[in-house]
């Protein structure tokens, strides 16, 4: 049985979070998410509630909350660097999960920009042993552009549509022009050495794909082209859902990705019964 | 005196068994009146989210508190998306405007809701004991918004911005735009058919929406045009916040010289 708990919270009071805590928990790992783009706490289609209950009812402790000025959270009033914020920010988050639950390290769960920014803090804070980054850093790869390009080349109907299109020179954008949960991409030079860092840290990774981001991510094979023999680790899980949409707008897709994230945390995090350690 | 902090906005849960989320804006002071902010279901609560929050921070500006809460089965509350029942959320209503006024120590409660969150508000007002109605944008036929969030549930399962290939109609089946929805809210939801209260009501409309027929020339209703048209049904924007500055400068305009 697991009762949420709303605070208000952080070295500003400026964060709210909703705690869940199981009564009976011996997970000696809590489970912290971050916000995916400018959705607030509850995730895109209440991802994020559906989540942390799901892994309250397995035993494991908590927190989904909002960023500095995301959500209901306002601004610390400090200066700081975007990074710097973020990574004070889940410092926070971290000491009250772990005053609420009595945990002391922490899996960082992110969706996108969420990704990021738990790579963020998983790259500098020790606490963190374990994350699952959804939809995080990728490139396009010369394997994305054969598996992209060489379909089209023989695909008559899309030759005879770009050539209306040339005609009748429609450039009036059907899209929304907004930028809708964009990440800032980072070297990948650099994210693979983050990565490494990690796995050399006894980090445990999660990397969770979806085929909402066929622009630039289309095959399980990217995994290992984008960051090479990190994704081969045994500490490194990788997934493409190819059929999934970027935020699991539905049901059975999002049961899905529940099903996956609670399955790497119990392998990964298992809870052991009193008189062992986890 | 005024409060301005943080600390101001304050995040519990309430009601029987603690089940509903709520997140309080005081004010210093002792207050005439306070606003209940109604949210709507599914995608558009998500999407109005950032906009309630700004209206009730300008309401507390302006030394009126507010509440904005989530329906069970929504939001932080408790329960499942599939749980949403209309009659619950009507008794959300009720049960989060006494909480209300426990809290802010003013009686006369004024009720906003954007879309089903304006009509569930209308008709939650005489349980709710509201003293005015402000509704944007209402669901005023129940039937017709069922067949729009049908379509657009279809042509979500073709889209090819979001699918690397198109979804089969079970993979979409009793959900709308996100959220699993049960039988009883898609029949509850059809069978709406919103009609005037006895309640002061401003309706806001930037959908032209508005019935020809008891809506209009009524003492106790206004029907006020507000632009520009809201984006509520184009499945290409269903991820992107619904704002409305002149919604906030009308809002806390009425509720300024209302009561």
């Amino acid at each position: 049985m697991t009762r949420e708990q709303a605070f208000r919270f952080g070295r500003a009071r400026h964060l709210v979070g909703i705690a869940g805590v199981p009564d009976d928990t011996s997970a000696t790992v809590g489970v912290i998410v971050l916000n995916a783009g400018l959705v607030h706490r509850i995730g895109p289609f209440r991802l994020h509630v559906e989540m942390t209950r799901r892994l309250n009812a397995s035993g494991y402790p908590t927190l989904r909350f909002d960023l500095s000025t995301l959500g209901d959270s306002g601004s610390s009033g400090e200066s700081q660097t975007k990074v710097q914020q973020v990574n004070a920010d889940v410092d926070d988050a971290m000491r009250l999960l772990g005053q609420q639950a009595g945990c002391s390290r922490f899996v960082l769960i992110g969706l996108c920009s969420g990704a990021q920014n738990a790579h963020s803090v998983a790259c500098s804070d020790n606490k963190v042993v374990g994350a699952v980054f959804l939809d995080g850093y990728a490139y396009r790869t010369f394997g994305y552009r054969i598996r992209h390009y060489i379909p089209r080349l023989f695909d008559g109907e899309r030759w005879r549509r770009a050539l209306k299109r040339s005609r009748n020179q429609q450039v009036a954008a059907t899209r929304s022009p907004e930028p809708v949960f964009a990440v800032a991409p980072s070297p990948q030079a650099v994210v693979r050495t983050d990565l490494a860092g990690m796995i050399e840290r006894g980090m445990r990774l999660s990397l969770i794909y979806s085929g909402g981001i066929s622009n630039y991510f289309n095959h399980s094979r990217q995994f290992r082209e984008c960051f090479g023999s990190v994704v081969s680790h045994p500490y490194v899980s990788t997934s493409f859902l190819r059929e999934s949409d970027h935020t699991y707008i539905l049901t059975g897709d999002r049961h899905r990705l529940l099903d996956n994230i609670e399955h790497w945390i119990a392998s990964n995090f298992p809870i052991v019964k009193a008189g062992t350690r986890s | 005196m005024m409060i301005t902090s943080l600390e101001a906005e304050l995040p519990f849960y309430f009601g029987e068994d603690a089940e509903l989320f709520g997140l309080f804006h005081a004010v210093g002071g002792p207050a005439r009146r306070a606003v209940l902010l109604c949210p709507p279901l599914g995608q558009d609560h998500i999407r109005c989210h950032r906009l309630y929050r700004q209206l009730a921070n300008a309401l507390a500006g302006e030394g009126v508190p507010a509440l904005r809460f989530d329906y069970y089965g929504t939001g932080d509350s408790a329960g499942d998306s599939a749980d949403v029942d209309w009659s619950r959320c009507v008794a959300d209503i009720a049960t989060a405007a006494d909480e209300l006024r426990r809290r802010s120590g003013a009686d006369r409660v004024i009720a906003f809701g954007a879309r089903l969150g304006g009509s569930m508000a209308s008709a939650a007002a005489t349980d709710a004991r509201f003293a005015g109605l402000v509704i944007w944008d209402p669901v005023f036929d129940g039937a017709s918004y069922v067949s729009r969030l049908d379509a657009m549930q279809s042509a979500l399962r073709q889209d090819k911005q979001r699918f690397m290939r198109p979804r089969s109609a079970a993979d979409v089946a009793e959900q709308w735009l996100g959220f699993a929805t049960s039988e009883r809210l898609r029949r509850q939801v059809g069978e709406l058919r919103l009609a005037p209260t006895a309640v002061p009501t401003l309706v806001l409309d930037s959908l032209d929406g508005v019935p020809d027929s008891g809506w209009r020339d009524r003492g106790d209703t206004q029907v006020r045009r507000l632009e520009p048209p809201a984006p509520w049904d184009d499945l290409n924007r269903l991820e992107v916040a619904i704002l409305s500055h002149p919604l906030i400068q009308t809002v806390t305009g009425h509720v300024r010289v209302a009561a």
